[in-house]
């Protein structure tokens, strides 16, 4: 068994999964990852998709010719490989989509987010796959901003009404562009999967202690009517942008979660805000775009006015 | 079950122009704006469907593993899975027209990527001249038109295939402008209603009018009037213009809404060029009734020639 931190989460698996914070064996874990056999289908589902069901506390989830996946009382995961020869692809899905709804499963907030450290909290920059999470992460990285999370991020509310971003030591995962033009062929990892031209990318530093939040932003391109900049969308707006941010919005729906992430767009109104980042998806803007973020924070009060 | 009819063409078709008729069919007042069209479906190849309905990130499949998926979501989507995406119901019309740039293909495991019947009743096919084509597809991707006419003579062309990058939509195989018509027009899985964009710059509104009842989204007199006026092309241009237009490609320079013009190849293609789209589709002209210069008298002016083809 190999120990890890996911989400918070202590987790023991049968299998590596790479880029992950190790952990001691001395936890009791909350959630086991094993071989076994895994059904074609789930009798008496509830919901269903073209990859997925759901009965009662069980959800199967089949990435075709890869593997499915068996999440149980969102505690456990059993998996059956569909092909040999792309066993070596499970951890990416297994850490991506099944870890999500396994989050989901526990009713836990998880976004659609990439997160880095600003001053001792978390900045999270939502958005849905290609909108720029990760490079943007990559680039705040290079300024000096950590890594907190890579494209999911796990939110809880402590006693006193704060969300707490919990960091899991995912690496970067950017494709091959991203890292040209970031110049970030030093920290270039090995490839995603062995079919594509997405890398992994090491973070500068790693870290495991929960962090307030800090502000939320959901990237959006800039183009006809939505104008480049930083905006505050209305309290209504904002709480149907968070859950239309969450990691896999369809299941906060499909597994009534829908009051959970209001509660969540209250707490987050609370202590930080959300926002629309709206820029151009062009890199030579990165710079214009690290100021704007940088005059923000200031404005917000999450970093002091240098002396 | 509301009806799903794909709007399908080769790019710069007048894909964009039918959908803006459409949206005006429920303007009262004014012309729809462009950027907030009152529509559901965007395009099928979007991303974003794909990755909400099958829960997997498309960015970490490869474009033949997404496109033994997608007939799944595009019966998913026929069934209606995305109409409670949002918490206010909206009213719903009795058809929703999807536009859709991808050949009709199949996929390695033989089936049709855009599902057959599974994921639409029926597809209105539009075409357009491809000699017209070719200088506004040049302007739309910032090439030269010599690259746009070997684009379209290209029976290995997709979009949104590069590797190393994710682009906002699913790759589009787009196997020849001819290879593209044909795939839709010989295709035995759904009904198919033909729309030459030169008809309907013709006569707008009879051949809307009989697209509409095609697809079963039937509307009156009066809102199909209403909607070729507010959707005229100098409208179009107008607002694209004033206020820009979220479809209109990131690289800068060229227009959506270009020219929009009926046979305006004749003064935008060099002898050579109408030549090499000829000779690559001349079998698809002449059955969609396009006629060859090659084949046609050489005297007569612009007007003579739209006479003689029945515009």
């Amino acid at each position: 068994m190999q120990f890890y931190q996911v989400s918070g989460l202590s987790v023991a698996s049968e299998i590596v999964l790479p880029g992950l914070i190790a952990a001691t064996a001395d936890v009791a874990p909350e959630v086991t990852i094993r071989r076994g056999s895994v059904p074609d289908a789930l009798s008496g589902a509830t919901a269903s998709g073209p990859t997925w069901q759901i009965a009662g506390k069980q959800f199967l989830m089949r990435i075709p010719d890869i593997a499915r996946f068996l999440l149980k009382n969102g505690n456990e995961i059993v998996f059956a490989a569909e092909s040999d020869a792309k066993a070596a692809d499970i951890p990416i899905f297994l850490l991506g989509t099944v870890f999500g709804i396994l989050l989901h499963q526990r009713e836990q907030i998880v976004l659609h987010a990439s997160t880095v450290r600003v001053n001792g909290r978390a900045v999270l920059f939502c958005g849905s796959s290609g909108a720029g999470k990760s490079t943007i992460a990559a680039a705040l990285a290079q300024r000096g901003y950590p890594l907190v999370t890579d494209d999911v991020c796990t939110l809880t509310i402590d006693g006193r009404g704060a969300p707490l971003v919990h960091p899991d030591g995912r690496q970067l995962k950017l494709w091959a562009q991203a890292i040209e033009r970031l110049d970030l062929a030093q920290q270039r990892g090995e490839r995603v999967r062995a079919s594509l031209e997405k890398f992994y990318v090491e973070p500068s530093e790693a870290f495991t202690a929960p962090l307030p939040l800090g502000a939320v932003y959901a990237l959006r391109e800039a183009r006809p009517p939505h104008k480049p900049g930083i905006e505050r969308p209305n309290v209504v707006d904002a709480a149907l942008l968070l859950r239309r941010n969450a990691y896999r919005p369809l299941l906060v729906r499909r597994m009534d979660q829908k009051a959970n992430y209001f509660h969540a767009a209250t707490a987050i109104a609370n202590v930080a805000g959300i926002f629309h980042l709206t820029r151009a998806l062009d890199f030579t803007k990165m710079p214009e775009v690290i100021a704007w973020l940088e005059a923000h924070w200031l404005e917000l009060r999450l970093v002091e006015q240098a002396a | 079950m509301i009806r799903t009819v794909w709007l399908a063409s080769y790019p710069k078709s007048g894909n964009t122009w039918f959908r803006m008729l459409l949206a005006n069919l429920s303007a009262t007042d004014k012309p729809v704006d462009i950027n907030d069209l009152p529509e559901r479906g965007g395009i099928a190849s979007a991303r974003e469907p794909f990755d909400y309905l099958t829960l997997i990130d498309s960015g970490l499949l490869t474009h033949d593993e997404i496109d033994v998926l997608r007939p799944r979501v595009y019966e998913d989507l026929a069934s209606g899975a995305q109409d409670d995406e949002y918490d206010k119901p909206e009213k719903l019309p009795p058809a929703r027209l999807v536009k859709v740039h991808d050949a009709y293909t199949h996929t390695s495991k033989g089936e049709p990527l855009l599902a057959g019947r599974g994921g639409a009743d029926a597809a209105i096919v539009i075409v357009r001249d491809p000699r017209d084509v070719a200088p506004s597809l040049a302007n739309h991707n910032r090439v030269d038109i010599d690259l746009a006419i070997k684009q379209m003579n290209s029976h290995e062309l997709a979009y949104c295939a590069k590797p190393g990058r994710l682009d906002l939509q699913l790759r589009q195989k787009l196997p020849s402008w001819s290879g593209h018509v044909a795939s839709w027009l010989d295709q035995t899985d759904i009904p198919v209603h033909l729309v030459r964009y030169e008809d309907l710059a013709a006569d707008t509104a009879k051949i809307f009018r009989a697209a509409l009842a095609f697809a079963g989204r039937p509307a009156t007199d009066e809102e199909i009037h209403r909607a070729v006026r507010y959707a005229d092309f100098g409208e179009l241009q107008r607002q694209e213009r004033d206020k820009g237009f979220s479809e209109t490609p990131r690289r800068a320079g060229g227009a959506f809404f270009r020219r929009g013009e009926v046979g305006a190849w004749r003064d935008e293609l060099s002898p050579e060029q109408v030549a090499a789209i000829e000779a690559a589709h001349g079998t698809m002209m002449r059955r969609l009734g396009y006629e060859l210069a090659s084949e046609a008298p050489r005297t007569g002016t612009l007007g003579e020639w739209r006479m003689a083809s029945g515009e």
